[in-house]
């Protein structure tokens, strides 16, 4: 079957051991991104994955890069340190604030940043750019020039930040002081050097086209709840009104300063800052700029308590989500007699005995309700958390979970159910939150790796496209260090493969289940994710060969079934997806449980899809339909 | 409500699906993508023939799909070729590879770009 070939055959390239092949793809992946990251300048920048001999280099590069994913996407390797932060990145700044340890952060940055000006990088960047045939003659002329010039160009940094100058002298500034600065740079190098010239004045022109909308956003930090209400309301005030003169705020600066609790020299540096952002913004623009900060806030930190109608997710500094307690389902027949017998054996029974996974969770309900816990008071929480996910509820599998972890890292044995919860927050593209987890696993599993600590903050302080980075990279080491003493973790696969899988790189997300797979044939659930990998990776034939084998494995795994119908949907195949959601709710029901409403509402698609409403009007989890309903239309189930 | 197509655009027949879905998502359903989502997309695409049609996926207010520019204002507005849209609906390439080679530019709020391949994917499998 073409399945076997998929994990010892030639698709995967390395019978004997298919960790290798991860590791082809990704250095060679690795790479591309590296010259990205870098720009033109690669062969000072590139150093070989893994190897962290040149840590300075390396931390700028890291600065550089977070410029890239968090800046706009001028294409110019210069443009990104240039732009101004993100509306994202300036609701994190905000959110920060009010962090402990915040300002060593941004300290850090700074220095980092900094780092430009040594020197020895300064001629690096000198030949960056002026690294032309013709321009040997005056390498050192040219160094010469470009070391002020950065310096002066970086002293542009902070104005950036909170400069009341009009944007429009700004940009004639800049540009002039390119030229200003640069009096033998086009004589020089003539041939080239003109379109060096151009070069810079697109990179400009972006540069100031960025920063219009940017620096206008800042001015409405009032969306900003990072505890510093007295700030908040008289900016509020300011920009309601619109007509508070400069002493007002004169006044107001005043008194802040001399309040009883002054604040620490960087915020107000910071706030100041941002008062002059707010004294000359454009006043009609102020609104839009204002839902562009509100969404920043939304997206970047999550904690954003707005007046949206539907309350929005809430979520912690790690970005997990908060979802509050588990909800016990209210007719549970598990609940009354026999008090003699112990439900949490029974419930690990049925689950080794192939039985109804309902059933089984409703059991595990019932023990935890009657207080019987198992090891450590979090067994009982994890498998009815993971019951639960297989059951196709990944609301209640999340709850249970999240409840779980927190009671194995209270009682001193961490590690316990995070790999299961990290993959239900990739399921529910929670994908900090999924990184964090991961993360929090590592550290548990391998104590005796150390993790560098800026990963660790990054997890607080940045975006998911960045920690997904550091954290393949953590975990990707540790995998290579194992390949070289001949060993293997599935469990490290499985995560490496959760972590591509959040990245939309189904294809390596593959090889590392197919990998975990050869160690543990029998695991229907691998076979269940590397089904899915196929799956949402355009390949939906193929993965009905895994969900086969894991259904060969588990017949009563609803979430294969939900799976194997959502690949028939893909497919076109509509009235056989609808059959497979129908019998995967007869299952559930058979049980006198609830039914899984994420089952209900992909089974509302499938009827859509085939032009069916008035089936689908009955197929709400609110309708409580009688599933025989369908029987009677037809459907094989 | 005018037309949601748009001749010419491969993706103009993704787009009307979509608004098929949304329009005939029950209010559960609705609140349960806007809760995860919550944004506004703003879509400006361009076809081989150098034409540019504006879509909007409102997963914030509404949870509809229209033609034209977003009405409030979009926290995010894509922009990027019918293939490149088409791709990422495949699944054949991801946002952020898709903006890393700059198939794929945004004004405004970044990160919830990241969220476009779900919402354009209409059901996924799960691990």
């Amino acid at each position: 079957m073409s399945f076997q070939g998929l994990i010892s055959g030639s698709e995967c390239a390395a019978p004997a051991n298919p960790l290798s092949q991860v590791l082809k793809h990704t250095e060679g992946d690795r790479s591309l991104q590296q010259d990205r990251i870098s720009g033109p300048s690669t062969p000072r920048l590139h150093y070989l994955p893994g190897s962290s001999s040149s840590v300075p280099a390396n931390e700028q590069d890291i600065a550089l890069a977070r410029q890239f994913f968090e800046g706009n996407s001028s294409g110019h390797a210069m443009a990104p340190a240039f732009s101004m932060p993100h509306p994202a990145e300036l609701a994190r700044i905000n959110e920060m604030a009010a962090r402990p340890g915040i300002s060593e952060h941004w300290a850090l940055e700074q220095q980092q940043m900094r780092g430009l000006d040594d020197p020895a990088k300064a001629a690096a960047w000198a030949t960056e750019f002026g690294n032309t045939p013709q321009a040997s003659v005056a390498p050192t002329a040219q160094q010469n020039i470009a070391g002020p010039e950065f310096q002066h160009q970086r002293s542009y940094m902070s104005p950036l930040y909170g400069s009341p100058m009009p944007m429009g002298m700004y940009g004639m500034g800049a540009t002039g002081m390119q030229y200003g600065m640069n009096p033998n740079f086009s004589t020089v190098v003539q041939g080239k050097g003109k379109e060096k010239e151009v070069d810079f004045e697109t990179a400009f022109a972006q540069v100031i086209d960025s920063l219009e909308p940017a620096q206008s956003s800042t001015s409405r930090i009032e969306e900003v709840d990072d505890g510093v209400q007295e700030i908040e309301e008289s900016l509020r005030a300011a920009a309601i009104d619109g007509h508070v003169t400069e002493g007002d705020f004169q006044k107001v600066w005043e008194e802040l300063q001399n309040s009883e609790h002054p604040p620490p020299k960087e915020d107000i540096a910071k706030w100041e800052a941002e008062f002059s952002q707010l004294m000359s913004a454009q006043r009609d623009e102020l609104e839009d700029y204002g839902k562009n900060m509100q969404n920043a806030w939304e997206g970047g930190v999550g904690n954003y308590d707005g007046n949206l109608g539907d309350k929005p997710m809430q979520f912690d500094a790690e970005g997990i989500p908060v979802l509050g307690d588990y909800v016990f389902e209210r007719n549970n027949n598990f609940l009354d007699p026999s008090p003699s017998r112990s439900l949490l054996n029974e419930a690990k029974a049925l689950l080794e005995q192939n039985g109804s996974l309902s059933e089984a969770a409703l059991m595990l309900e019932a023990a935890i309700q009657r207080g019987e816990l198992g090891e450590g008071s979090y067994e009982a929480w994890i498998l009815l958390g993971e019951t639960r996910n297989m059951d196709e509820r990944e609301e209640a599998g999340m709850r249970a979970l999240l409840q779980g972890v927190k009671r194995a890292e209270e009682s001193g044995t961490p590690g316990p159910g995070m790999l299961s919860l990290a993959i239900s927050f990739t399921n529910e593209s929670y994908d900090r939150a999924s990184h964090s987890m991961l993360l929090r696993w590592f550290r548990t599993r391998y104590p005796d790796v150390s993790v560098p600590e800026e990963t660790a903050r990054a997890m607080i302080t940045n975006s998911a496209w960045d920690t997904h980075g550091r954290i393949t990279e953590l975990f990707l080491d540790l995998a290579r260090t194992q390949h070289g003493q001949n060993k293997m973790d599935e469990d490290l696969q499985i995560a490496l493969g959760v972590l591509f899988y959040t990245n939309g790189e189904y294809e390596r997300a593959q090889d590392c289940f197919a990998a975990a797979l050869n160690v543990r044939p029998k695991d229907y659930l691998l076979w269940n994710r590397l089904g899915s990998s196929l799956s949402n990776g355009n390949k939906p034939e193929e993965a009905l060969g895994a969900y086969r084998e894991a259904l060969q494995l588990r017949p009563t795994y609803t979430r294969a079934i939900y799976n194997v119908g959502v690949a028939c949907l893909n497919i076109g195949a509509d009235k056989e997806a609808a059959e497979h959601f129908l019998s995967a709710l007869s299952l559930q029901e058979s049980t006198g449980g609830d039914t899984s409403d994420q089952l209900w509402f992909t089974l509302r698609r499938a009827l859509l899809s085939m032009q069916r409403s008035d089936l689908a009007d009955l197929a709400k989890p609110e309708a409580k339909s009688n599933l025989e309903l369908f029987r009677k239309e037809g459907f094989d189930f | 409500m005018a037309d949601i197509k748009a001749p010419g655009f491969k993706s103009s027949d993704l787009i009307s699906g979509l608004e098929a879905a949304f329009s005939k998502y029950t209010d559960a359903e609705k609140q349960a993508q806007i809760k995860k989502t919550n944004g506004i997309f703003e879509l400006q695409v361009t076809n081989t023939a150098k034409e540019t049609v504006t879509w909007t996926i409102d997963m914030k207010k509404t949870g509809t799909v229209y033609k034209g520019k977003a009405q409030p204002k979009a926290d995010v507005t894509i922009i990027l070729s019918d293939e490149t849209l088409v791709d990422l609906a495949d699944g054949k390439l991801n946002g952020q590879k898709a903006f890393m080679t700059g198939k794929l530019k945004t004004k405004g709020n970044m990160m919830l770009a990241t969220k476009l391949d779900t919402v354009l994917k209409g059901a996924k499998a799960k691990l």
